[in-house]
Order: C-alpha cells, then structure tokens, then sequence
C-alpha cells in the first residue's frame, strides 16, 4: 500500500491500529530517534477557482517526528498536538522504507479500516443528505 | 528635548498582571479548553481564520486566556506562531477534493448534487432559547442518540448516488456553457506576506491572503459598503461550500512525482465561496457583451460572512480604481488586519509622555502668542 493511502488510514482511523503496529516493530527491531515528536508549521498552499491561480491560505500546526530503522528513515507527521501517534506513524514509515517483512501482513489489517472509514463516511454522508432540499414547484395559476 | 527613559512602572505592572488573572477567576469557575473547543465553534474558527493558524485546540487555549476578546486572542496565537518553524509547505490544495458539509447556490435553485443545507443558522427563528440555561450532558447525550438513530425518511434513493466528496462545481457549469471566460491554470509561486511585506501594486496572491487573515468585522464592513455605492457591483453567490479539505505534503527526504508518495497530515474546515458579478466585456469593433466576473473567498472554519465578503473585495481590488476607497488596494489591504489595527489603535493608550509633552508645549506658545497679539505686542508665531 502506497504512502498517501496509508497516512489517510492511519490518521482517519483509529489510534489503536497506529499503535500496534507500531508495538510490533518496536518489539522486535532497534528504533533510533532521529527528531524527537516537535511542533511546528505547514504552510497550505491553495488553488482559487476564479482565475486558477495560487496562494497561501495559512499555516497548520502539527507534530512531527523522525526515526530510523534498519538504516531507513520514517517519518511521522499530523495536525495537532500528538506526539505519541507521529512517533507510531513514523516507526511505521520506516518499517515501509525498510521493507521489513512484517508489513507485508499489514495490507489486510489496514484495508479492514480503510472499509470501516468507509462505511464511517457512508452513514455521514446519508445523513448529511438528509438536509438537501427537495424543492416543489407551487401551482401557478 | 530628547527621550527620557523613565521607570517605576514594574511592581504597579506586576499588580496589573494578577488582577487580570484575578478577573478571569474570580467566580472560581475553571472554563476547559477542550469545552470552549467543543461549544464555542464560531469563535474558534473566527480566531483560527483571522491569526492565519489552524489548530482548534490552540484557538480554544487563546480563547481561555484572552477571556473570549478574539482580538487578544488572535494576537496571542500570531505571537505562538512566530515562535514555531515552518517545516513543510503543503501540495496544492484543491477544493474540488473538498468532503462537503454544506454546499449552497443563491444563483440557481437546480445545481447538480442538490442544495445542501448542512448546518446553518440561516434559517432559524433567532428566538433566545432558555431551555439552555438548564440543558445537562445527560440531555444531550440521549438528544445525540435520538439524533444518530433518526429513522431514514432522509435517505431516499434519490441521495444514494450523491458523493459529497466529488460534487461537480457551479463555476465548471458556468465555464462549459461559455457564460464565463475559461482560463488556463496560473502554477506562478504565490507570494507570502508573512516572510516578505506588502508591496504595491500586491499581487493577487498577496491579496488573497492578507484578504484570509483580514478582520471578520473589517472586511465585512468593507464587501458591505462596496455593495451600498462604494463600488460598483451587485454580487450573486454562485457557489457557497463548508467542508473538509485534506491536506499533503511532498515526501521531504526523498522528493518524488509520484502523488501516492505523499504524506497526508489531515484535513482542514473551510469555507469556500465563488461570487458571480456581471461585466460588460468589449469584443471585436466595439462590440458589447454580458459575462459575468469571479469573486474569491475561501477562510479558515466555517465563517460563511468573511468568505462571502472576502469574494466581493477580491473582484473589487481586481477593478483598481483608485478613486474608490474599497477598489485602493493599500486602503483595503493596510487596514483589515486584526493585529495590525488593532494594535495600533490600542497602543494610543501607552505612555506617549514625551510626545504629548512637545505638543503641549506648541499649544501653550500658541496661546501665548496669540495673548501677547491681543495686548498689541509684535511677536508673531512660527507655522506649528
């Protein structure tokens, strides 16, 4: 699974799953801290709709973090103040980058909640659905 | 006569500080951020959007300690920020990714994925509900139950194919049918007004973000007198979304094309708006036609007023008639920002000592002038 599934994943989802996941390469393998979890800024950079050009929205706080495992780096990073989960999500990356064979078991576990986000967003977005207007046309005589 | 440095000041400042402490505590309530967080979401987002930082926790935690002010609080969160690195930019954010919460045409009834109300106090009664000065957490909790199980008389088949992150956008309609003009992406790097200030004529990168950060109150009251006769323009909302947009960035170790290389970090609320205006456009031998302009707002949480507002000075600053307050770019841009205005105004009230001394002793030679004129002497004033 590539990068940009798993991070949606394992931020969406629940922390726990980050956790053990993380708890199993943490058992087994050395994990180096690179960079301690530590706050800092992302800038977000848009793209308006009326003439398609960009600029800076503003910036986002977030926690990261940077490990190495096996001579690989990972990097764990999200909004907010959760050092615990970007270290989780950094160990997890490096065990990525470092091929290590226990990812290999991980595809299913992740896909099991990237279908529970699913069915997350589905009931959301019933309900959200439940105030899009229905117009009627009045009689007009 | 030159400064004088002066002090005294520290122990009355000392006592200043624990009486302010002292007015936030006095009832010996203790407000949680995390309550303020959940219950005050309009002054949360209001704070996130005008100190240009996202974080709803830190938005809550400024609110806590500035007692509710949004001005004290978006200064404080402007000060945090400074101290703070800036690690990464973002990928492109595109709002067609956005996961809808609300979606809203004033233009047209009929737009393809439906009106959307989501929620919106837009129409309800304004009747103060005190009902509230009573509610409990365990009325709420069995509301939210009751809420969550509603039976489905809102699911109909009608709604099942609705993607709310893939709704097509009014604009897009509007360009297929040559309504208004299409034009190619601009991939120029957008300026930053917070590395490098304001220089004229802005870029329209610089505007949109001083325009993002601005004052809620100022830049309404601005997009207000541009529509009362100060400029010329009757705006219609094509196009209103409060969403989720999420949020990537580009692998920093090993940079890469690949789109699925990249780290998502979240996903961001905001409020988006695409104005419509009509413009007269000249062709060919002189030749008139209707088209209509795009406004552009789009603000941190869900403030729908700043955005709607944000759009209208956007097309406005764009016409640059510089005769017309609200089309002059360095009167619009110099003035809406909360900690610049803010901060100058309330700054009148610091010591200026000195300054007031010089000018009191102008009015006194003045007078003085004036008296010994009166008397029919021959001393005539200097020019002040």
């Amino acid at each position: 699974m590539k990068r940009k599934q798993r991070t949606e994943i394992l931020i969406n989802g629940s922390a726990g799953l980050a956790a053990a996941l993380a708890q199993e390469i943490k058992n087994r393998y050395q994990v180096t801290t690179i960079e301690e979890p530590n706050h800092g800024l992302v800038m977000v950079k848009v793209r308006e709709t009326a003439q398609k050009s960009l600029f800076y929205l503003g910036e986002v706080f977030v926690t990261e973090c940077k490990v190495q495992i096996e001579g690989c780096m990972g990097i764990g990073i999200l909004k907010g103040d959760e050092p615990e989960r970007a270290y989780d999500l950094a160990v997890i990356d490096a065990a990525y980058e470092a091929r290590l064979k226990e990812t290999a078991a991980w595809s299913v576990l992740l896909q099991a909640e990237a279908d529970r986000i699913a069915d997350e967003r589905k009931a959301f977005a019933a309900k959200m659905l439940r105030t899009k207007v229905d117009f009627e046309t009045m009689d007009t005589e | 006569m030159g400064y004088v440095a002066v002090k005294g000041g520290t122990f009355a400042i000392e006592e200043s500080l624990k009486r302010i402490k002292y007015e936030r505590v006095k009832q010996k309530k203790v407000l949680d951020v995390d309550k303020i967080e959940s219950g005050m979401r309009g002054l949360v987002d209001q704070v996130m959007s005008e100190s240009g930082l996202y974080s709803e926790t830190l938005a809550a935690l400024a609110i806590k300690q500035a007692e509710g002010n949004p001005e004290e609080a978006v200064f404080l969160l402007r000060a945090y920020r400074s101290t703070l690195p800036r690690k990464h930019y973002s990928k492109t954010v595109v709002s067609e990714q956005m996961l809808v919460e609300r979606r809203i045409s004033a233009s047209f009834k009929d737009i393809p994925g439906g009106q959307i109300l989501g929620a919106s106090t837009d129409y309800s009664h304004r009747l103060l509900d005190f009902d509230l000065i009573g509610e409990t957490e365990a009325a709420v909790s069995e509301w939210l139950h009751e809420f969550e199980h509603e039976a489905g008389a809102g699911e109909k088949s009608l709604n099942q194919d609705t993607d709310l992150t893939r709704l097509p956008k009014v604009l897009d309609y509007l360009r297929k049918e040559g309504l208004i003009a299409n034009c190619p992406a601009d991939d120029r790097e957008p300026d930053d007004v917070t590395r490098k200030s304001l220089t004229f004529p802005a870029s329209r990168s610089q505007k949109l973000q001083i325009l993002t950060r601005g004052q809620t109150g100022a830049v309404t009251s601005l997009a207000y007198a541009v529509i009362r006769g100060y400029g010329a323009t009757h705006p219609t909302v094509g196009e209103l979304r409060v969403g989720q947009l999420p949020v990537y960035i580009n692998n920093p170790l090993k940079p890469s094309e690949d789109e699925d290389e990249a780290y998502y970090i979240g996903d961001i609320k905001v409020t988006e708006v695409e104005m419509l205006m009509p413009a007269t456009v000249e062709r060919e031998k002189g030749r008139k036609e209707l088209e209509f302009d795009i406004g552009y707002g789009l603000c941190y949480g869900q403030n729908e007023t700043k955005a709607i507002a944000m759009s209208i000075l956007d097309k406005n600053l764009e016409k640059g008639d510089q005769s017309i307050p609200t089309q002059n770019e360095e009167f619009v841009l110099y003035h809406i920002d909360s900690v610049e205005s803010t901060g100058f105004i309330s700054h009148l009230k610091m010591p200026h000592y000195v300054t007031f001394q010089s000018k009191l002793n102008d009015v006194r030679k003045t007078k003085q002038v004036q008296s010994e004129k009166a008397e029919g002497g021959v001393t005539y004033a200097n020019p002040i």
